[in-house]
């Protein structure tokens, strides 16, 4: 009986998202400031700015600055100083920033790089301030990966930056510690704003909107470091129905549209007093490795029995890092808003379709998964302080033999 | 010889720089008021080098002949790293009297003073490797006592002299390859930190090619005559340390007759391991790609992707044993898309020797 529900509303839903284009550059006079900017990131002496006029400027190359100290590049303002790089022919990343001390980058747009818009490593010390970086035309897998993409860093800061069109996460740190990102915006991208393997990192006071996934809280193995100590608070996190136009092989292609924040296998992690609307999947996900090697197996099952093999690698090579917890922990919710007048959850996505199946016209506000270690207590894993919240709970490490809605075990009210 | 230089560059109508010293922390004047915010002066203490490749005086006679002067040795790799398929004439300078010290897996250890001097040319005819050819371009590793520091000088037409190009160049440049076809490319001299963003290690400038595995090899010296390089390096006192036995070799890639494994290993070391190696830049991706990883993980078999974005061309694995068509380090290695291929510099052309190599071998894996 309750499967009729899956046939008619196919055809009401099915390409809700607004897609709009972005940024239409057909009539612009672009200059190229290349050589001389190049030379003056190589020669920039400790505690120089590097003034950019206002223009549209287009590059053939990334942009590299390397072992410097106390520099700040800065534009007259977002969308004032355009910095493209849509005719690049060498380098994947639009801005590299590698082993500097204390770099602003402030006051630009920064576009259409073949891989990522700005990518800092190895870096202590990076302020990117109103940056808008994004991908123009129709959102499409053809985008790179990230906007802003800090990287093995420490003290990082983002803040009042606009992130559209990535094809995995927009505002993203990484493998980094001691991290603010605030009063930012995201939209249009698979992840809007994304923590992975990081450490005392607070995401407050952001817009994530019109995402494939809105807050992502990510820990993966095999890395130089794992991720715990986060807080995610007051931030808008509204309608993350997007598509996901990852390209396959990247984790943030296992996000289902319609999630507002999810947190995979990290520690200590604080969601409070966010505003979670209108994410038509599930307004809060919290999962573990275990459930992304299951999906990745499954797919690969699907996709050709042959590889089995190598998916059973994936799920080894995890197992195989001992310092790696696949399971979140510690993961506190509260006072947030969380609420969803979609009938339906994602049919992009074989959870969403669960979702509709079991739970027609009520999408859950908080999915568990329901891996618990050994010797843990629900409350340990996840403790959710709110009321009035619908649940779900997977039952993942039984098949979904017994997904329910009990939230009772999970409550610390 | 100190190799300081105040250099100073006149930017016009581009953007402003404005410095501060941090000591005084007072505003370097404008020297020109008009147009101020199109000009500036741009003072640079910084340590960039000569300004012209003969100032080194590397060579005897004609610049062009590349005719090694006094401590000027020259040297070939097993396996060298592709670039654009340009041929390269290596030479090192070790200063009089100094050692490089030997080293079982790493780079040896060159003293203050070295110089590494890659010259990168191509013959007119690939059929005629000796015959008429064009240098394009010279890059110099340096070792101060600050650490290493890389500089590439371009070469005019005339063949008569290179110049330092902290930016870099384009230069157009075509050749006959040995099926008698026309190649030509836009060939891509690095600017400085191109340079150094693929011999990082540690955060530090490093050499990459000259370790004893790369070295273990025979050189035709015009002096010596043909001799293991090695051996020629000891005789010379260019090495310390040397074990008198068990001198680890690297293979080179090549060579038909060597294992396939060891041949595809040795090629994404010399071509990938610089950057994929737990110290290199690409250590946030986890995949290790130097020849001595045991662990068939590291180096790509069923490991899923970190951040590898369009790069997986919707695939799943580095490495899907038995199908190179599903793994994505050969797709990587099949594009020419800078948002996709892989090495991310000092390539434009497919290199289609070793990417059959690596894809005979994943087709080989069990």
């Amino acid at each position: 009986m309750k499967r009729l529900f899956y046939f008619f509303p196919l055809l009401i839903f099915y390409g809700c998202n607004s897609n709009t284009e972005i940024a239409d550059r057909s009539n612009v006079q672009w200059q190229d400031i290349e050589k001389d900017l190049q030379t003056a990131l190589i020669m920039a002496n400790d505690g120089d700015t590097i003034n950019l006029p206002e223009g549209y400027f287009k590059f053939s190359k990334s942009l590299l600055m390397d072992e410097k100290s106390n520099i700040v590049f800065k534009g007259t303002g977002i969308d004032k100083t355009i910095l493209s790089f849509k005719e690049q022919k060498e380098g994947a990343e639009g801005i590299k920033i590698a082993d500097c001390k204390n770099i602003i980058l402030e006051g630009f747009t920064i576009e259409d790089a073949a891989g990522d818009n700005i990518k800092v490593t190895d870096t202590e010390g990076i302020t990117f301030r109103k940056v808008k970086a994004q991908w123009t035309g129709k959102v499409s897998e053809e985008n790179g990966a990230y906007a802003l993409y800090p990287v093995l860093c420490k003290n990082v800061l983002i803040e009042n930056c606009i992130a559209i069109g990535s094809s995995d996460a927009g505002i993203y740190v990484g493998q980094s510690d001691s991290v603010i990102i605030r009063n930012n915006e995201a939209y249009q991208n698979v992840a809007g704003i994304e923590s992975e393997n990081s450490n005392h990192v607070e995401i407050y006071e952001n817009i994530a909107i019109n995402n494939t996934g809105g807050i992502l809280v990510f820990d993966l193995p095999g890395l130089t470091q794992y991720g715990e100590n986060i807080k995610v608070y007051k931030n808008i996190v509204k309608e993350n129905n997007h598509r996901n136009f990852a390209p396959e092989g990247n984790i943030v292609g296992v996000v289902p549209p319609g999630t507002g924040i999810m947190v995979l296998a990290t520690r200590n992690v604080d969601i409070y007093k966010n505003e979670i609307i209108d994410n038509r999947s599930a307004g809060i996900a919290i999962i573990s490795y275990e459930l992304v090697a299951a999906i990745s197996e499954e797919e690969t099952k699907e996709a050709n029995e042959e590889q089995a093999g190598s998916a059973q690698r994936v799920n080894n090579n995890y197992s195989l890092d001992e310092n790696y917890n696949p399971y979140p922990w510690e993961i506190k919710i509260h006072e947030n808003v969380i609420s969803n007048d979609k009938w339906f959850a994602t049919f992009q996505h074989d959870f969403g379709k669960l979702f509709n199946f079991k739970y027609p016209f009520n999408p859950p506000d908080i999915v568990f998964d329901g891996f618990i270690a050994d010797g843990k207590e629900a409350k340990d894993v996840l403790c959710i302080d709110q009321e009035d919240i619908h649940f779900v709970n997977l039952d993942a490490p039984n098949e979904l033999e017994n997904m329910n809605e009990k939230i009772e075990d999970f409550l610390c009210l | 010889m100190p190799l300081k230089k105040h250099i100073v560059i006149i930017l016009a109508a581009v953007f402003t720089v404005s410095c501060y010293t941090k000591e005084k922390n007072e505003k370097v004047e404008k020297l020109s008021e008009e147009k101020a915010s199109n000009t500036f002066v741009f003072k640079s203490n910084q340590n960039i080098g000569k300004e012209k490749l003969s100032d080194y005086n590397f060579f005897k006679g004609e610049l062009k002949t590349l005719e090694p002067g006094k401590n000027v040795h020259p040297y070939t790799l097993n396996s060298p790293l592709f670039s654009d398929y340009a041929q390269k004439a290596r030479f090192v300078m070790i200063p009089e009297g100094k050692e490089a010290q030997y080293h079982s897996t790493e780079v040896l250890e060159f003293p203050v003073g070295s110089i590494l001097i890659k010259n990168f040319y191509y013959p007119s005819d690939f059929s005629n490797p000796d015959g008429e050819r064009r240098i394009i371009e010279t890059r110099l590793l340096i070792h101060e006592e600050e650490g290493w520091k890389a500089l590439p000088y371009v070469w005019n037409d005339k063949q008569t002299e290179a110049f330092l190009e902290v930016a870099g160049a384009t230069k157009s440049v075509s050749w006959r390859d040995t099926e008698g076809n026309t190649q030509k490319i836009n060939y891509s001299v690095p600017n400085m930190n191109q340079c150094r963003s693929c011999h990082l290690k540690n955060g530090k400038i490093t050499p990459i090619g000259p370790s004893a595995r790369q070295l273990n090899g025979d050189y035709n010296y015009t002096q010596n005559g043909n001799m293991n390089q090695l051996a020629y390096w000891e005789k010379h006192h260019l090495i310390s340390d040397l074990p008198s036995t068990g001198m680890p070799k690297l293979v080179n890639y090549e060579d038909d007759q060597a294992p396939l494994a060891d041949r595809a290993r040795a090629y994404l070391e010399i071509n990938c391991g610089h950057c994929h190696r737990p110290d290199g830049p690409a250590k946030n991706s986890a995949l290790h790609l130097m020849a001595s990883v045991d662990n068939p993980a590291a180096w790509g078999v069923g490991k899923t992707p970190i951040a590898a974005g369009k790069g997986s061309g919707g695939l799943k694995y580095d490495i899907v044993p038995g199908h190179p068509e599903e793994s994505i380090l050969a797709y990587r290695m099949e594009s020419t898309d800078p948002g996709i291929m892989m090495p991310e510099l000092g390539r434009q052309l497919v290199h289609k020797e070793g990417l059959e190599l690596v894809k005979n071998w994943i087709a080989e894996m069990k």
